[in-house]
């Protein structure tokens, strides 16, 4: 069986937890819990043919006086963004955690879930930022760990990246920096 | 020739004979100055060119470069194994018979050294097993294994465990993915453990060690240890329940550096996929052990020995106990048959477990079998020959002269030395019979009956005092029957006849004796005369009372065989009488009966 190894990577409070739990338990549980140092779980989902193990690195939220410590996106083989949509510096912090990111585990497939989309009158995140992610490389989803809404789908996607990676990776544009 | 073919090539230009004479000249020249450098040269720069060696000096360097590099480590045998492997798998595909014929000599020695470790980790087990069942410390175990409900076997293990290598990963460096784990699916969650393995090391790392200047090694939970070894591009993690011994470490490096040696290409590309690693579970699993409290061995084999000692002497105390109580029964019951009257016992053994006796026994005597069973001796485990004897014992004597001389109720006997002696009243009959036979029983010397009285039987007795207390009594000088008188010989009559009834119920015969007696007055012959008359007169009232004539006799004593009295007028009146005899004789039927019985 293939093993792939997951960073969800983030601003603290964004809900990746929350993903992980939804994805790989069904569950979801409005409380709210921080992570300290990471938790890992996981989940087994087939794409194609091939069963892949995917090992979820649930990391510690990026928080105001502590940065994500690099060691632990080291070796992933795909790294799985989150911001929340209704809190808008949370996008503008992915481009600095793409950086971190990619200086620790290397040009590896991502993408940036807009997480708590059911909270989608509260959305601060405008169409002109989404296109900026875009010209920055990220490849971007909507979900919500609340009603499961694009949680499968966005880890699908990315367990379907990290199998083709090897050919993907020259298509995909160069990483370019928000800045 | 290559070192001839470059002046000829120089000189193919337009060169001329006489030319050709002095290069030739100048060639041997040179051959005879610098020919054995040349070939030197020559052989260098083909040595350069190929830059190979020969088989003739791989042959040469071969058996060396082997030794040299086995003595330094293990890796010319890791290179070496695969080949050796397919080599030995094709010798046994083209033909088993030659690796057969080749492998047999150590094949019995191997089989013989399999079993015998066998039978020693036999031996163990019950030595365990032993030292558990004996010690305090195993009666604790079974009581906790009651108690938890643990099966005692675990409680053992988990109490004597050393340490015990559980499960060993390997877990790739940079990603903390699982690449293999040992024992085969004995850890379910084994790819979470492992990255979280990875996780924890880098925690500690960024935590504690910013610098990053040392991994984690170990960390414990608690009997449990986790150690870690790391490598560049995959580290092994050793699971280990109790106490890690300090070559673990090592052992498990070793194992490690083996893995990158050999997985090396793998390790470098690795991109998720660990199915090339399943091949390194038999190095991980050479890891997994256990071991248990060998090293108190000394400690408990001494606790052990004294276990068996105690066990084998507790034995051996029931043993003798039970053997001695036996004995000891036996020895008192064989005292007490030797104290009793009328048993000799000649020879006792035990053998073939039982106990054997043999002796004398007098008839009479009391059973030997019932005498041992009331002394607590089985019986049934006792064979006892008796033969019959008689014995001179008292006792036995007594007992024999009283079954065999029968004597009535009012006879004692009793023995002085040698001598019966009898006391007391008996009929003349049996005293005369006794007289007789008690002679002739053994170990009777004599007889003494001087002591016992003749009498009536005691059924006759009180009836024939009556009669002979009656008195007819008569006037001076008469015969004359008056009232009183015939009165008295009723009585008399009366009395005779319950006697004689009496006396037909036991076979006596029975007479009445008729004594007449005169006062002393007168002459002796008068008197005489006069008592024989009074004597006929209440003879013949008898028989007209209808006592029959054959059992009367009449004797007249006259004056001479007087009654006694305190005053002469009242010896006068009480000697003007008739008065009775009671003779009583077995008849004479009955008493032949009884010589003969």
């Amino acid at each position: 069986m293939i093993q792939k190894k997951v960073c969800m990577v983030g601003v603290y409070g964004t809900g990746k937890t929350s993903l992980v739990q939804r994805f790989v338990h069904s569950l979801f549980s409005a409380k709210y819990h921080s992570t300290v140092g990471v938790k890992i779980d996981r989940k087994s989902v087939k794409v194609g043919d091939t069963d892949v193990n995917l090992l979820l690195w649930d990391i510690e939220g990026r928080t105001s006086d502590q940065e994500i410590p690099a060691s632990y996106l080291k070796g992933a083989h795909a790294v799985f963004y989150v911001a929340d949509g209704t809190r808008r510096e949370t996008f503008e912090q992915l481009f600095s955690l793409q950086e971190l990111a990619q200086s620790a585990a290397g040009q590896v497939p991502s993408i940036v879930a807009f997480n708590k989309y059911d909270l989608k009158d509260q959305w601060l995140v405008q169409q002109a930022d989404a296109a900026k992610l875009i010209n920055a490389g990220f490849r971007m989803m909507t979900t919500s760990a609340k009603t499961g809404e694009g949680v499968e789908e966005a880890f699908r996607a990315l367990a379907t990246a990290t199998l083709s990676s090897a050919t993907t990776q020259t298509v995909q544009p160069p990483a370019r920096h928000g800045n | 020739m290559p070192d001839d073919g470059a002046p000829l090539t120089e000189s193919a230009g337009g060169a001329t004979n006489v030319g050709d004479v002095s290069v030739r000249e100048l060639s041997e020249l040179r051959d005879l100055l610098f020919g054995a450098e040349r070939r030197q040269l020559d052989e260098l720069r083909r040595r350069l060119d190929t830059a190979e060696l020969t088989p003739e000096e791989l042959a040469e360097k071969l058996p060396q470069a082997i030794v040299q590099r086995t003595a330094r480590d293990r890796q010319l045998g890791i290179a070496l194994a695969p080949t050796v492997e397919n080599a030995i798998k094709e010798s046994v595909r083209r033909n088993p018979q030659e690796l057969a014929t080749a492998i047999f000599p150590v094949l019995g020695p191997a089989i013989r050294k399999a079993i015998a470790e066998t039978m020693a980790g036999l031996v163990n087990t019950i030595n365990r097993a032993i030292e558990h069942s004996f010690s305090p410390q195993g009666i604790r175990w079974r009581i906790e294994s009651l108690r938890t409900g643990v099966p005692f076997a675990q409680i053992v293990m988990r109490h004597a465990l050393v340490y015990r290598v559980e499960h060993v990963l390997l877990v790739h460096a940079e990603t903390g993915l699982l690449l293999a784990n040992a024992p085969e699916g004995s850890l379910g969650d084994a790819d979470l453990i492992s990255s979280m393995l990875t996780a924890i090391g880098d925690f500690v790392n960024d935590s504690l060690e910013p610098k990053k200047t040392g991994e984690l090694r170990a960390f414990a939970a608690g009997d449990v240890t986790v150690l870690v070894e790391t490598g560049p591009r995959a580290n092994i993690a050793a699971v280990v329940r109790g106490t890690p011994p300090d070559s673990l470490p090592a052992k498990l490096q070793s194992t490690l550096e083996t893995i990158h040696l050999q997985w090396c290409d793998p390790l470098t590309s690795f991109d998720g996929d660990a199915a090339g690693f399943t091949t390194t579970r038999p190095l991980l699993e050479d890891c997994i052990e256990t071991v248990l409290a060998t090293d108190r061995r000394a400690k408990a084999d001494g606790r052990r020995w004294v276990a068996w000692a105690i066990a084998a002497l507790l034995i051996v105390a029931g043993i003798e106990w039970w053997t001695s109580r036996g004995n000891r029964q036996w020895s008192a019951a064989l005292a007490r048959l030797e104290t009793e009257p009328g048993i000799a016992v000649i020879r006792s053994e035990r053998s073939g477990g039982k106990w054997r006796v043999t002796g004398l026994r007098d008839p009479l005597a009391v059973n030997p079998s019932l005498l041992m069973a009331s002394r607590g001796v089985d019986t049934n485990d006792v064979v006892a020959h008796w033969e019959p004897y008689v014995s001179t014992e008292p006792v036995l004597l007594l007992a024999r002269a009283r079954h065999v001389l029968a004597p009535p109720g009012g006879v004692t006997l009793s023995l002085r030395g040698d001598t019966l002696v009898g006391t007391g009243r008996a009929p003349a009959f049996w005293i005369v019979r006794a007289d007789g036979l008690a002679p002739a029983l053994a170990g009777v010397g004599g007889v003494d009956l001087s002591r016992v009285t003749p009498g009536l039987p005691a059924s006759m007795e009180p009836i024939a005092t009556e009669i002979e207390r009656l008195r007819a009594l008569f006037a001076a000088g008469s015969d004359a029957l008056d009232q009183s008188a015939l009165n008295t010989i009723a009585t008399a009559a009366a009395k005779f006849r319950e006697l004689s009834a009496a006396a037909n119920a036991i076979r006596y015969g029975v007479s009445m004796q008729i004594v007449g007696r005169a006062d002393p007055t007168g002459t002796e012959s008068d008197n005489v005369t006069l008592s024989r008359r009074r004597a006929v007169a209440v003879r013949d009232r008898l028989v007209s009372l209808g006592v029959s004539v054959s059992r009367l006799t009449v004797d007249a004593s006259g004056s001479s065989d007087p009654v006694l009295a305190d005053t002469p007028a009242e010896r006068a009146r009480v000697n003007r009488s008739v008065s009775f005899a009671i003779r009583a004789e077995p008849s004479r039927t009955a008493n032949g009966a009884e010589r003969e019985r």
